[in-house]
Order: structure tokens, then sequence, then C-alpha cells
């Protein structure tokens, strides 16, 4: 039996994904914009959106390319390293996704991005069964991306920062409204506290990239300690 | 430099590729136990609070304050995608004020 794979559940998705989109769309013009100070066009910046689709690693990899010492080998561990969460994400959405079939899992996991896969998870939370609810959260918020990546890079010195309009707050924004909702017993309060601790101990010792990876193993692996069989 | 742009840029997209895929596809071959569902369903929240977390840390009063109102908002208004986007306001209203 395959779980639904909808019109209805990508136009659910894609309806919740607009407010997020908003957010990707101001994050897509500071790229577009280091982009354009690091002397790539339009075409190389959207390209670059495209091809790689994930904020974070690209500014590491433009950082990297600005020095004129990148190597093909130190790009790809860069983009590994600050990509590391994703292994997470898709191992999390593993035994929802897989059960619509595998080649509308491994399609919609192209579009999986930070903000969808909270979105997505959220969803499922609530019973979500329409497994084209993540590619339709991942629609908008692709077209924000690549959108503003192109109106970044073409239009630098006109835009106002991002960052007057508080959108670079938008994703812990997100975050902090969605995990004060999802909290609906005393046994989710323990991930949330392990997660902030190991978040913020990580940093400290390590720095941005293994934090959330770290914050999100510690997370699950107390929830597996602390498990009991329902009596 | 020596290798060119495309070249680069293609390996840059399969190093993308590699982590959207890799973690969901071993995670076909772990048993789904209701012990390792527990950890599955927790780890969003720890991602969403080490998120939280961080941010607190790396921004200023203004960043803290939002970010508390979103927690409060989303109580009060039984919505966390409204309570997020108020939110941003409230963070821009802040930094407009020089906070």
């Amino acid at each position: 039996m395959r779980a639904p794979f909808t019109l209805d559940g990508f136009r659910r998705g894609a309806r919740d994904g607009v407010p997020l989109a908003v957010s990707i769309f101001a994050y897509g013009l500071g790229f577009g914009l280091v982009a354009a100070q690091a002397g790539f066009g339009v075409g190389k910046a959207v390209a670059t959106s495209a091809a790689i689709y994930s904020g974070s690693a690209q500014l590491a990899a433009v950082n990297l390319l600005q020095t004129g010492q990148a190597t093909a080998w130190a790009l790809f561990a860069t983009i590994l390293v600050i990509n590391a969460r994703y292994l997470l994400f898709g191992a999390t959405l593993q035994p929802w996704l897989w059960s619509a079939g595998p080649l509308k899992a491994y399609g919609s996991l192209l579009l999986l991005g930070d903000a969808n896969w909270l979105m997505t998870m959220r969803a499922i939370r609530t019973g979500e069964e329409d497994r084209a609810y993540l590619a339709g959260t991942g629609a908008p918020i692709a077209v924000g991306w690549l959108s503003g990546t192109a109106l970044g890079a073409a239009a630098v010195s006109v835009l106002p920062a991002p960052q007057a309009l508080g959108f670079d707050l938008m994703l812990p924004c997100f975050a902090a409204g969605m995990v004060t909702a999802m909290i609906k017993t005393r046994v989710d309060l323990l991930p949330v506290v392990v997660g902030a601790a190991a978040a913020l101990a990580i940093f400290h010792l390590l720095g941005p990239a293994p934090a959330i990876i770290g914050a999100g193993l510690a997370g699950g692996a107390v929830a597996a300690l602390v498990w009991r069989e329902p009596s | 430099m020596t290798e060119s742009f495309p070249m680069l840029l293609a390996v840059m997209a399969a190093a993308a590729f590699l982590c959207r895929m890799a973690g969901f596809t071993l995670m076909r071959f772990v048993p789904v136990s209701p012990r390792v569902e527990a950890a599955l369903r927790a780890t969003p929240l720890a991602v969403m609070a080490g998120i939280t977390a961080l941010a607190v840390q790396a921004g200023g009063l203004a960043e803290g304050l939002a970010l508390a109102s979103v927690v409060g908002l989303t109580l009060v208004l039984r919505s966390d995608v409204a309570a997020a986007l108020l939110g941003v306001v409230v963070v821009a209203g802040l930094r407009w004020m020089g906070l």
C-alpha cells in the first residue's frame, strides 16, 4: 500500500511554506549580494543557488573561493561538514516519506531545506498523511531562494539590508514558535533543554556547523534513553 | 585555482546532494522500534531549541526579546506562524529604536 501523494497535499504544503518563502527570499537577496561582491554575475549566482541549494553552505563556499586557494576537495569537504545536518533531516523523514515510493521520496528530498524540514516534521506530528506535503512546502521556498539570489546579485546597491527588516531572525523566530507549539507533555521538554544546551556547548567547542547536528543527536539520544514501554 | 567554475560547482552540488540523500537511505536499514521512533520525534524539538539558543547567544537584547515574545505570543495566539511573523516585526522595531 502506497501512502497518499496528491495535489491536495502539495497545495497544503505550499500554503504553509509561503511565510517561510518570504524570509528565504530575503536570505537569497543576502546571498546574491555577497556573490556579486565576490565577482559572481547573476547567472553564476543563480546556478550556485540551484546546484547547492543551501544558504550557509553557499556562503562558506563563496568565502573559500574568494581566497583563491579553493581546491575541489576543500569545497567538497566544506559542504559536507556544513550540510551534515541534512543526514539527520533525511533520517528523521524516512519512515514517513518512504511509503510514498522511492521516486517520489527521493524527488521530494531534492527540495529539502532547514525551514521546510521543520514545517514538515511539525505537520507529521499533527497527523499529516499526504507525502506530497514536503515537496509542497519546498516549492515556494525554492522560488523565493532563486528569485532572491537573482535580484540580490543584479541590484546590489539599491536594496536595503535584510537585517534592517529583521528577516535574518525569521528562521529562529519560526523555530521558537514551533517548538513552543509542539511541547505537549513534560516528556517533550527534555529534548528541548538538552538540544539548547548541546547547541551552546558544541558551538563554543567546535563552531556553528556541528552545533545544530549535535543538538539533534543529543536530543534524539536522550529521548531514546528515557523511553519506557507504555504500561 | 586551476579548476574551472562549472567543475567546482559540480563537486559542490555532489556534496550537497550526498547529504540530502545519504541519511534517508541509511535509515531504510534501521528497524524503527518505538524507542527509535521516540528519538526521531524528539530530534526536531532539539534542533529547534538549538537554533533558538544559538540565535539568542549570537544576538543582543533585541534578538532575545523578540524570541521571548515569539514564545509568549505562540501561547497566547495559539498560532506559531503568526507569532513568528510578529517576532520579526518586534526585532525590526527594536533595531530601528537602536536597541
